[in-house]
């Protein structure tokens, strides 16, 4: 107990420094969340002025235009690890990996969480969807999917964030393992705003929860070899 | 300006002569791209020393030192820490040695405050909010406590890291060139901390070009050349030359040359 407690309070420090230094001047949530926008009004412009198509499409444009921020969101987070030798240093501390992960971690999932409502929001705005009929499912998957990304953005962050080319490898990495979740939200995100005609919402919901479940285990698992430096 | 008396918090040391060696290694090798960087190095440093790691440019001075520090493993032999292998017992050793590298490991967008702060939740330090305080007021940096680090010069950088390592109790310190980029307080800060340590019976592990300035804190110097030991000299410090299997590896022998 004691030991889940320093760990617990290691990632808080983690989150809370990452949070900090975000605040202070990185702007990497406001960037974010103008990509997502433009993402969405770009879909939106592609796909005509068609509103029932735009409805149709919405699940699909909303995931999309989270998970590609996403990959923004997840990135920025690490990048303040590479000034002047703080990602050494970090591996250095006498802690269990597993919390810095779960830190780095608690930190995109925020943003991930503010990104995914936000841009749920906007999709009901931009697209004509009725969403406040069914914000309980709508949030509940926004809150397993955003946990997703964060979970695999975290791992895959730290897996390029020592390469030159990061912000191209990281969604190069990232996205195709993301797959299943981008299939799970999208159902899960269409079957809430149809009201769940055919009762598949909760087999989606249960996909989004073992995919939260496998990626964060795997993550805490395999982070502190990331750390290492050769 | 640094208090006279510096609070240093060591974890409960023995007497020197009970400890396990602060630094043994055998044969340690470290390639870089097939390159060794390390090349066969037999050193062991007596607990509570002062040692200088001298060399020229490239002899392998960071490179030891940070593998005794675990940011690096090694390609061959072995490296202990106060009898802990640094490979095999890594996370036990990181609790016992505390390192100041050419970079400092400092977010620039926190404080000064803010980031020992941090560093004091990932130490483990008790009291942290009182030996934060402390810290900063002896690296002379109380006034400038809520300053941005982007905001510092690079000496103001340096003495910060300085203060990052007294939050912690390490039994083996490691400064990579710490006189570097000081001012003469900050350089005075450097020899006040390694009068310190000295005291308290931390073994210290000082990279440097040249001793002129800390010869009288140092117990002992090891000459670095190409990865190799040329020579030790004072007390607390024996080297033997690599082995026969380690001087012939293909990609160790090299470094002779």
């Amino acid at each position: 107990m004691n030991a889940f407690r320093t760990e617990a309070r290691i990632a808080l420090a983690v989150a809370r420094k990452d949070a900090l230094a975000e605040l202070r001047g990185r702007h990497a949530t406001v960037s974010t969340l103008f990509f997502a926008a433009i993402v969405l009004l770009l879909f939106g412009f592609a796909l005509g002025p068609d509103a029932a198509r735009l409805a149709a499409a919405a699940p699909g444009l909303l995931w999309l235009a989270v998970v590609f921020a996403g990959t923004l969101a997840v990135n920025r987070l690490h990048l303040l690890e590479t000034d002047d030798g703080a990602l050494e240093q970090l591996a250095l501390y006498p802690v269990a990996r597993r919390a810095i992960y779960a830190g780095k971690a608690i930190g995109g999932f925020a943003v991930m969480l503010l990104l995914g409502v936000v841009v749920l929001g906007a999709v009901g705005v931009l697209f004509a969807v009725d969403i406040g009929g069914a914000w309980l499912p709508l949030l509940v998957t926004v809150v397993l999917g955003s946990a997703g990304v964060a979970a695999v953005g975290t791992f895959y962050a730290g897996v390029t964030v020592r390469l030159r080319a990061r912000e191209v490898m990281l969604p190069l990495l990232m996205l195709p393992v993301l797959a299943p979740l981008l299939l799970g939200a999208v159902k899960a995100t269409s079957a809430a705003l149809a009201g769940d005609p055919f009762g598949e919402l909760g087999a989606w919901l249960q996909l989004l929860v073992a995919f939260d479940v496998i990626m964060i285990v795997a993550g805490a698992a395999t982070y502190g070899y990331l750390l290492e430096d050769g | 300006m640094p208090q006279t008396t510096i609070y240093v918090s060591p974890r409960s040391l023995g007497a020197p002569d009970t400890r396990p060696p602060a630094v043994a290694t055998t044969d340690l090798a470290r390639l870089f791209a097939g390159s060794p960087a390390l090349a066969g190095v037999s050193l062991r440093v007596d607990a509570g020393r002062a040692i200088a790691l001298l060399g020229p440019n490239g002899a392998g001075k960071t490179t030891l030192l940070r593998l005794l520090a675990t940011a690096i493993r090694p390609s061959y032999g072995r490296a202990s820490v106060d009898g802990l292998d640094v490979d095999r017992d890594a996370a036990l050793v990181r609790e016992r040695v505390a390192y100041l590298s050419h970079a400092t490991g400092l977010y620039d967008d926190l404080s000064a405050r803010e980031n020992l702060r941090f560093a004091a939740t990932m130490l483990g330090t008790p009291e942290p909010e009182a030996r934060v305080e402390r810290a900063l007021a002896d690296v002379g940096l109380a006034t400038r406590a809520d300053d941005r680090v982007r905001d510092f010069s690079a000496g103001m950088r340096k003495r910060l890291a300085l203060g990052r390592i007294l939050l912690g109790s390490a039994s083996l310190v490691l400064l990579d060139e710490p006189y570097a980029a000081l001012d003469g307080d900050g350089m005075r800060l450097v020899d006040q901390l390694l009068g310190a340590w000295r005291e308290v019976g931390v073994s210290v592990l000082v990279a440097s070009h040249s001793t002129e300035r800390f010869e009288s804190l140092l117990d002992g110097r090891v000459m670095l050349d190409r990865g190799l030991v040329l020579e030790t000299s004072g007390e607390g410090v024996t080297s033997e030359p690599p082995s026969p299997s380690t001087a012939t590896r293909p990609s160790v022998v090299g470094a002779a040359r």
